[in-house]
């Protein structure tokens, strides 16, 4: 579904060199669990998948185009790639119903009645519905994360880029959302996780990437992952973190 | 007692009412109004847009022509003085026309347009990056994104500067008479220049400026507190 080529990412005012050289094949329902240390362009990767962050050099292919072609339309290619942020991101201005329907109804995906329905039944699955019409200032950092993955639900995307999820949530929060995560990864969804959640990535991922200065060092199926790890520093970096 | 009190009341009636000279400051309060209202309606729309060239980027994260033309008239306008500009408007580009009330509003329109530029472009900035990304990573396209997500909270925090960027703007609108206009400053000198007693025009011409002031300040609190209300309810 989704194919990396030789993936570069250079930040232009800083010079800095993030990623060096990715490659990888994510084939449809698999969750892919990216983990590293910090500074290892875990984030940037996932961000260069949906072309929040411009490649500096390298291909990406979703679902058979070249969305790296500057020919692509990505405004396209983004509605059915989600993404879920680490610091939520809900629209400040919006109800929480307003959050969800906005992209479906202005993108003419859904009509309004259509995409209220959906938002309903989605708030339902995530048991929020009780929150429709508050503000994102009125949640809790878990119930704003819940809401954030609703709102990208109601695209109807075939894959869902998380980007630390629950890095910024208190600890006690931290359960309510991957508990949504998982229910999603059992439904088929296509995931690429960035977390620092291992717990998640030994129960959830179908194969686990490990990350270091800019290029994926190892990556297995979560057993061998964890269980028999080969490189140096994957052993180091496991070591601290297990 | 009685005989200072007369004295007022007689200096009073000199200022304003002897020969109907309300109608003086009257007038000359039409034009400060005048030229204020469509000034500031001329320089929010090219402030807005202003900002938003000097704002664009181009596909390689370049400033593009538009930036720079914007940074240019900023630069301009902000760097040399309003009755100047006004002066080089009225004698200098406008030599076609004697109509002082438009050359006014279209001088104070472009000067405050350069201010507004600034207010409008902080304004938007100020609005987190990950409202963007956000709207960007669910399709929406960058005009969508600005849109419905950064503008209606951009107008939060542009409100309380563009109120004061108004007053500022009524205020500088008395420098108006350098081209022949009264406007209600160019009125009081010339009553207290009939009746030799600047005390009673100045200070009333002072007491409406702020007065109109006033109530502008009480109208816009109102509305910013009405704004604000989204944010902790």
């Amino acid at each position: 579904m989704i194919i990396v080529e030789n993936l570069h990412k250079t930040f232009p005012t800083t010079d800095n060199h993030v990623l060096r050289g990715i490659s990888c094949h994510i084939t449809a329902g698999e969750k892919i669990v990216v983990v590293g240390p910090s500074g290892s362009g875990k984030s940037t990767f996932l961000r260069c998948l949906n072309l929040l962050e411009q490649p500096s050099e390298g291909k990406i292919w979703f679902d058979g185009t070249e969305i790296t072609d500057p020919q692509t339309d990505v405004n396209h290619v983004r509605t059915r790639m989600g993404m879920v942020f680490q610091q939520f991101n809900l629209f400040n201005n919006l109800t929480v119903i307003a959050n969800i329907m906005l992209a479906p109804v202005k993108l003419k995906i859904m009509s309004k009645s259509e995409a209220e329905a959906n938002a309903m039944k989605l708030l339902e699955r995530v048991d929020l519905l009780d929150k429709r019409d508050s503000y994102p200032s009125q949640l809790s950092g878990g119930q704003k994360q819940r809401i954030a993955i609703v709102r990208t639900l109601a695209m109807n995307p075939q894959v869902i880029l998380f980007d630390e999820p629950t890095s910024s949530l208190d600890p006690e929060m931290v359960g309510e959302v991957l508990e949504v995560m998982k229910d999603l990864a059992e439904s088929g969804m296509t995931m690429v996780v960035v977390t620092h959640e291992m717990g998640f990535a030994r129960e959830v991922g179908t194969r686990i990437m490990f990350m270091d200065e800019g290029k994926i060092v190892e990556e297995n199926p979560p057993s061998s992952f964890f269980g028999n790890p080969e490189s140096v520093r994957l052993q180091e970096f496991l070591s601290k973190v297990l | 007692m009685q005989e200072w009190f007369e004295s007022v009341a007689a200096s009073f009636e000199r200022a304003f009412i002897t020969g109907d000279r309300w109608k003086i400051y009257l007038a000359g309060l039409g034009i400060t109004v005048e030229v204020s209202f469509f000034a500031a309606i001329l320089g929010l729309l090219i402030g807005t847009l202003l900002a938003f060239m000097k704002m664009s980027v181009g596909k390689d994260g370049r400033r593009t022509p538009w930036s720079i033309i914007a940074n240019i008239y900023i630069d301009i306008i902000r760097g040399t003085p309003v009755v100047l500009q006004l002066l080089i408007m009225y004698f200098i580009v406008f030599t076609f026309s004697r109509n002082a009330v438009m050359i006014a509003i279209i001088t104070f329109g472009i000067n405050s347009g350069a201010y507004v530029a600034e207010i409008v472009r902080a304004g938007v900035l100020a609005v987190d990056k990950g409202q963007t990304e956000a709207g960007r990573s669910l399709g929406l396209s960058q005009a969508q994104t600005m849109l419905y997500i950064v503008i209606p909270q951009a107008v939060k925090n542009i409100l309380p500067p563009m109120g004061n960027e108004f007053i500022i703007l009524l205020k500088e609108t008395a420098i108006v008479g350098y081209v022949g206009l009264t406007d209600l400053t160019r009125a009081a000198n010339q009553v207290s220049s009939r009746t030799y007693e600047p005390f009673m025009p100045l200070i009333g011409a002072a007491i409406i400026y702020f007065s109109m002031i006033k109530v502008l300040t009480i109208l816009l609190g109102k509305l910013e507190r009405k704004l604000r209300a989204s944010d902790n309810r």
